[in-house]
């Protein structure tokens, strides 16, 4: 017989969803449907209209935990539609701000998974690593973006401004000295992963991987006409989650994906290894790597170089895309700006992504494996809300042709 | 207690040649500054820096003891230098970050420190707040009229501005002009008239001419750094200091006019109180304690 198990809201994640799998006997798995149940933020209607300017600004605010990445996919967006190059030394602080981030997003994450994998007389030892790690690359975002949670300084066209000598040196042998620690922290997180005993081949799923850099992001590997977008009805088996679900459903080659560390380490390296402990070791790795990008940018920027472009803010019409590999996986912002207004603007966002690959990660094994499987992806909801419920009685959303928010 | 609380008070001086040279007073301001830079008590201080004209301060960020010394010397118009920390924890990345400041800058200091909106993780990093003494300060274009119109020299002429002894004083290359005090009131800002603070009460260390011989200064320390700060440089032969006269030219002096400058604005602040316009001080029945206390 076949029973439902329902976890509302899954935990230990930013924003609010909804876990549902239908349970065989034995409790494993047959069919799980994850979807978001997070209220619509409609920062692309916000933005439309207004100056291009106001874009980055504002979508930065979609998301408190990962505001970086898209802050720079909306001004990389506007670049693009106003054919805008950008000076070298402002790609770097962008890189930089985002490599930076990247560590503090997946520290955080460590910190949220905490409880699952860390026991309790590591515990102490696990959290004080992830504070000292967040503490060093958190002043590296707040020096070179000029804010840590709402860059003001990343802007169309560049950056503000270059930072001084001082601090490049400052924050470059700061980021040295992480990098044991750094290392440290990575193998104790690996481990604690491995001995937890996971079994084996948990959230291994078939699902293609998508990535467009290893990582900082790059608009030519996201092909736009392999993209396709479905409302959750045609999605999810269930009318009644169809009706309640709050996000579309993208689609690349007609195919639902996997997006974020191990599917950028899949598309760019040779790392094989699929699932749960695999998504956690990726996340882990990642953060090295971006250690290593870090120390290399810092020693390689000219403090006294421009960092700002001359432009004209008229625009032509163009579709610009900005692609980031956030930390949670691709973010894609595409702007249009005509007149000195943006006319159009739209966000493709990480957990969007991965939100119809989630639920059948669960499948086959136990239901009590499934927030694991879960927390494995650190979903993101709040910026994945594009839908907007219009009835709290019956929960049914807006109509197709009006949810494009 | 009109004065603030202080540990100490002394009159002091540079006794730097080139620092008793180009500042305004005993130099105490950018000696202390320059010995806290070597000391590695501060990483850079935020200055009233020279800008693009003559006489508009530009709030700086000094590195070296080049950049205190060429903001040395009072500007009597308005140097936001509270707007150029957020740069210097930032941009700069500095850790330590000395300042100087205005007593109603030394105030925002402090309220920036307490809650710190908008200005996340800088609190922290503020080392050293040096407070000078103020009277009043002027918008730059009301300073520039009165000066041309009252001591009748081009702006452009003057070398250095001063307050002291009931007057304004104008030193130009070849003449000194003076005119009293009085015939500048209309022409300081506004918020001046409900400033309740001649002394910096809330700074670390304090300094200013009231009180004091010309070429030194009069010095207060507040707080156990601003103390050792200054005992370390006192003990380091960069400053040298001589007790305060106690009577008519010296801490009379100063107790005077810290009260007077209380008691004239108190009488404002309850005006416009009694008016319900917005004052960001209590009325006199509104306080407890000292009627004449900074808040
Ligand atoms: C507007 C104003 C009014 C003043 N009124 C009085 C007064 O009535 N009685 C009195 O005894 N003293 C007054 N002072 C203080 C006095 O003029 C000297 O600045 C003080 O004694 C320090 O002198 P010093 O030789 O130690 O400093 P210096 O070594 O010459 O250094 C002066 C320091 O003051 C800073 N500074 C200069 N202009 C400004 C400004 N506009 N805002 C903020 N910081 C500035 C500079 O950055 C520099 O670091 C006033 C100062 C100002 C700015
Ligand atoms: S009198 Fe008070 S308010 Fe006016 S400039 Fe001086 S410290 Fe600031
Ligand atoms: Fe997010």
């Amino acid at each position: 017989m076949s029973e439902r198990v329902v976890i509302s809201p899954t935990s230990r994640q930013e924003g609010h969803a909804e876990l549902v799998m239908d349970v065989d006997d034995e409790g494993i798995v047959t069919k799980g449907r994850y979807f978001s149940i997070t209220p619509v933020r409609g920062l692309e209607r916000m933005v439309t209209g207004k100056a291009p300017e106001f874009a980055p600004v504002m979508t930065q605010r979609i998301c408190g935990v990962c505001p970086i990445p898209h802050t720079l996919a909306s001004v990389e967006a506007m670049d693009d539609s106003l054919g805008i190059e950008i000076p070298k030394a402002a790609r770097q602080l962008r890189e930089l701000t985002l490599a930076a981030h990247t560590i503090n997003s997946h520290a955080i994450h460590q910190f949220l998974i905490a409880p699952d994998v860390v026991p309790e007389e590591l515990m102490v030892t696990a959290i004080n690593s992830v504070s000292e790690i967040r503490k060093t690359v958190q002043m590296v975002v707040d020096i070179v973006a000029g804010e840590g949670i709402h860059p003001s300084d990343v802007r169309i066209g560049g950056m503000a401004r270059n930072i001084s000598e001082i601090a490049r040196k400052r924050l470059y042998a700061r980021c040295k000295q992480l990098k044991p620690k750094l290392d440290d922290h990575v193998e104790l997180i690996i481990g604690l992963v491995a001995d937890k005993g996971l079994p084996e081949g948990l959230g291994v799923t078939n699902a293609p991987t998508l990535a467009t850099d290893v990582l900082y992001g790059d608009r030519e590997n996201f092909d736009l006409d392999r993209f396709t977008e479905i409302m959750p009805e045609s999605w999810y088996d269930d009318p009644e989650i169809g009706k309640r679900a709050c996000s579309t459903i993208p689609l690349y080659d007609g195919r639902n994906v996997e997006v974020g560390p191990r599917a950028r380490l899949a598309t760019f390296g040779d790392f094989k290894d699929r699932g749960v402990v695999a998504q956690h070791v990726a996340r882990a790795v990642e953060m090295k790597m971006a250690l290593s990008k870090i120390i290399d940018l810092l020693a390689e920027l000219d403090t006294s170089a421009p960092v700002m472009a001359d432009f004209e803010i008229n625009g032509t019409g163009k579709l610009g895309i900005g692609a980031i590999e956030g930390p949670r996986g691709m973010d894609v912002h595409m702007a249009q700006v005509e007149n000195s207004k943006t006319q159009f603007y739209s966000c493709l966002v990480p957990t969007t992504w991965n939100i119809p690959t989630m639920g059948p990660a669960t499948e086959g094994f136990h239901h009590e494996f499934g927030p694991h499987v879960i927390r494995a992806y650190d979903p993101c909801l709040s910026c994945a809300t594009h839908v907007i419920v219009i009835d709290d009685e019956d929960r049914s959303i807006l109509k197709d042709e009006m949810i494009r928010i | 207690m009109v004065l603030g609380t202080y540990k100490q008070i002394t009159l002091a001086r540079s006794t730097d040649k080139q620092i008793q040279k180009i500042s305004q007073d005993g130099g105490i301001a950018s000696a202390l500054l320059c010995f806290a830079l070597d000391e590695k008590i501060i990483d850079g201080a935020v200055v009233a820096g020279p800008s693009e004209k003559m006489w508009k301060p530009m709030p700086t960020v000094a590195l070296t003891s080049d950049d205190i010394l060429a903001a040395a010397g009072t500007k009597y118009t308005l140097s936001p230098n509270l707007w150029m920390l957020k740069e210097a924890v930032r941009q700069y990345g500095l850790e330590k970050v000395g300042i100087v400041t205005i007593p109603c800058q030394t105030m925002g200091l402090r309220k920036m420190q307490s809650y710190p909106i908008g200005v996340r993780f800088m609190a922290d990093k503020i080392a050293l707040d040096i407070g000078i003494f103020c009277t009043e300060n002027f918008s730059f274009e009301s300073l520039k009229t009165f000066i041309q119109a009252k001591a009748g020299v081009d702006f452009d002429l003057v070398e250095k501005m001063d307050i002291g002894k009931g007057k304004f004083w104008v030193h130009t290359a070849d003449d000194v002009i003076s005119f009293p005090i009085k015939e500048t009131h209309g022409y300081e800002q506004n918020g001046c008239k409900v400033c309740l603070d001649l002394v910096s009460e809330l700074s670390d260390v304090s300094t200013g001419s009231i009180g004091a011989p010309d070429d030194w200064s009069a010095v207060m320390t507040r707080t156990d750094s601003g103390e050792t700060i200054f005992s370390k440089a006192v003990d380091a032969g960069l400053i040298e200091t001589k007790p305060m006269d106690e009577g008519k030219f010296g801490l009379e002096m100063l107790t005077k006019l810290a009260t007077s400058k209380k008691e004239k604005a108190m009488k404002v602040i309850d005006d416009r109180k009694a008016m319900g316009l917005p004052v960001p001080f209590k009325a006199s029945n509104e306080k407890e304690g000292d009627p004449l206390a900074n808040v």
